[in-house]
């Protein structure tokens, strides 16, 4: 099973009533970079304290590299930074990094991984005397103390300013470039656009879109396809706009006599524009232009809401 | 695991307030005892230098396991280092073994600082004596680093420093650290870790052998505490 780093299979985890994790499938396949969305609540954490074997599922499996989170870190094939990760008191980030270092069984050197967090210019500081970015550049080292194969962060770039988040990003992607399969969790969606390769979309406790950041904008109807359309070049039925493929709204105005502005918001708009010349209209000043992941995910986690709020009354 | 354990002795040596409260402060409450009692004064059938010798040297090395170990551990449950640890390839076992050996470490000094103060103060006992009284006092503080870190998992920190120094001050007030317990005392002290601890004493004195009731005693406290701080801190894996 070398092709799988990580697997889900119909876990559950709940506290109490609430249902934090509820019957996630996921697997996670080497190379991948991957970014969990989701909003507050909707089991970021939970997942990943699963994964990582802090927290035993209620109901199915968790496995990395095959066997048990517990025994794929003590082979020294996982990093992780979460965001409840304490650090230790009294010791210089020096110290610390060089015990992330000394216990990992694929320990790397403390100075490559200094330089590697860019915290080169930190390691003589006193860990309680660090700003909350600069303690997220410290947690971050420890979860690259060694030579892993997976990595895993939670929100790792809460508590940065931009610019140190643009220089972590680069951190981030080296990572994912020396082959590393990285896993992270985040709610700046930028984040997600700019790095990932894969999108994960947890809504309480379930996954709800899995595919590219494009995949998810397109699953979203993320494409907006804006065109005029002059009574010159022939007349048409607007009803056949609505039967292109892909499409989810359309927005016809005519604010000049013989001209028509239409807007449509499609989930593919590849087959909505080969559609429309396909039937014999002619589009002038086509323009598609893509929604940001925010604009996506909002729609997504929106749809799932009025869904489900809908069956709620229906009851 | 050795890593470990040398960065957790260094951070606590680097601590001032610990080296205050458990290396100072049980030697200058010796020097401020035995000028109280006056020197000629004897203490639970002991010349008040010696008795209070051992009483200091114990409060300082039970003071040092317990706040070094219950305090610390559960601060650090707290701001998540303990879960940050276990995600490394160390062994479960490895923090508590790396603060358990700290402490180990760091009661010598509060051992050793009251006997010399002891020795200067003219507390005469033969060199087979001194090292057998330090290490049978070193050796008892294990009992109470137990005790410290399930203390440490029981509870967190604002709820942990009170029960701390409660649980120190009344083992300590009950135990003959302060003044030799007699009569009906007695015999709720032997149920008190720390009077047992201070009976480790009693060979050096003519005529006295180890009190092998007071190391039976502290063995059972011994196991109990171990069984307790396991089960607490399973308890606090299973919760995250």
């Amino acid at each position: 099973m070398d092709t799988e780093v990580a697997a889900f299979r119909g876990v559950g985890k709940s506290y109490g009533r609430v249902r934090a994790v509820d019957g996630l499938d996921l697997v996670l396949r080497p190379g991948e970079t991957v970014a969990l969305l989701g909003p507050n609540g909707a089991g970021k954490s939970t997942s990943l304290d699963l994964l990582l074997g802090l927290r035993e599922p209620d109901r199915g499996s968790v496995t990395l590299f095959g066997g048990t989170p517990r025994a794929a870190i003590a082979a020294g094939r996982v990093g992780a930074m979460l965001q409840s990760g304490g650090l230790m008191s009294d010791v210089k980030v020096r110290e610390l990094v060089r015990l992330a270092c000394d216990v990992h069984p694929r320990g790397r050197s403390v100075t490559g991984v200094l330089t590697d967090a860019g915290i080169t210019e930190l390691a003589e500081r006193r860990v309680d005397k660090l700003s909350g970015g600069q303690e997220q550049r410290v947690r971050f080292a420890l979860a690259i103390a060694g030579d892993n194969d997976l990595i895993v962060l939670d929100e790792p770039t809460t508590g940065m300013d931009v610019s140190v988040r643009q220089a972590f990003w680069a951190s981030m992607r080296a990572q994912a470039d020396a082959g590393r399969t990285v896993l992270f969790a985040t709610h700046y969606l930028e984040e997600a656009d700019s790095i990932a390769d894969r999108v994960l979309v947890l809504h309480r406790g379930r996954l709800i879109a899995d595919g590219s950041s494009a995949e998810i904008k397109a699953r979203a109807g993320a494409r907006r396809i804006t065109f005029e359309l002059h009574d010159a070049d022939g007349q048409f039925a607007e009803s056949l706009l609505r039967t292109l493929p892909g499409v989810q709204s359309l927005d016809v105005t005519a604010r000049v006599p013989g001209v028509r502005t239409v807007r449509i918001r499609t989930a593919d708009s590849d087959a909505s524009v080969a559609g429309l010349y396909r039937a014999g209209l002619y589009p002038r000043g086509l323009e598609v232009t893509g929604v940001g992941l925010e604009q996506a995910f909002l729609t997504i986690t929106g749809e799932l809401d009025q869904h489900e709020a809908a069956m709620e009354s229906a009851r | 695991m050795t890593t470990l354990i040398t960065l957790e002795i260094l951070r606590t040596l680097r601590n001032r307030r610990y080296l205050f409260f458990t290396v100072l402060y049980p030697a200058l409450m010796y020097v401020f005892f035995i000028h109280a009692y006056g020197a000629a004064e004897r203490a639970g059938g002991l010349p008040v230098k010696t008795y209070f010798m051992v009483s200091m040297a114990t409060f300082g090395a039970v003071g040092a396991v317990l706040t070094g170990s219950a305090q610390r551990i559960s601060l650090e449950r707290k701001s998540g280092w303990t879960r940050q640890l276990r995600l490394t390839a160390l062994p479960g076992r490895a923090y508590t073994v790396g603060k358990i050996a700290a402490s180990a470490v760091t009661t010598l000094p509060s051992i050793l600082v009251v006997f010399a103060v002891g020795a200067s103060q003219g507390v005469s006992l033969t060199a087979a004596q001194w090292s057998g009284l330090a290490v049978a006092l070193w050796l008892g503080s294990f009992v109470f680093a137990a005790l410290g870190v399930a203390l440490g998992y029981a509870a967190a920190p604002d709820a942990v420093q009170p029960i701390v120094m409660i649980t120190y001050m009344a083992m300590a007030l009950l135990g003959g650290t302060w003044f030799p317990v007699s009569g009906s005392l007695e015999k709720f002290a032997r149920f008190n870790p720390v009077f047992l601890y201070n009976k480790l004493a009693t060979f050096t004195q003519p005529g006295h052998s180890l009190d092998t009731v007071a190391v039976a005693g502290l063995a059972a406290f011994l196991a109990v505490f171990v069984v307790a701080a396991a089960a607490l801190y399973r308890r606090d894996t299973r919760q995250a």
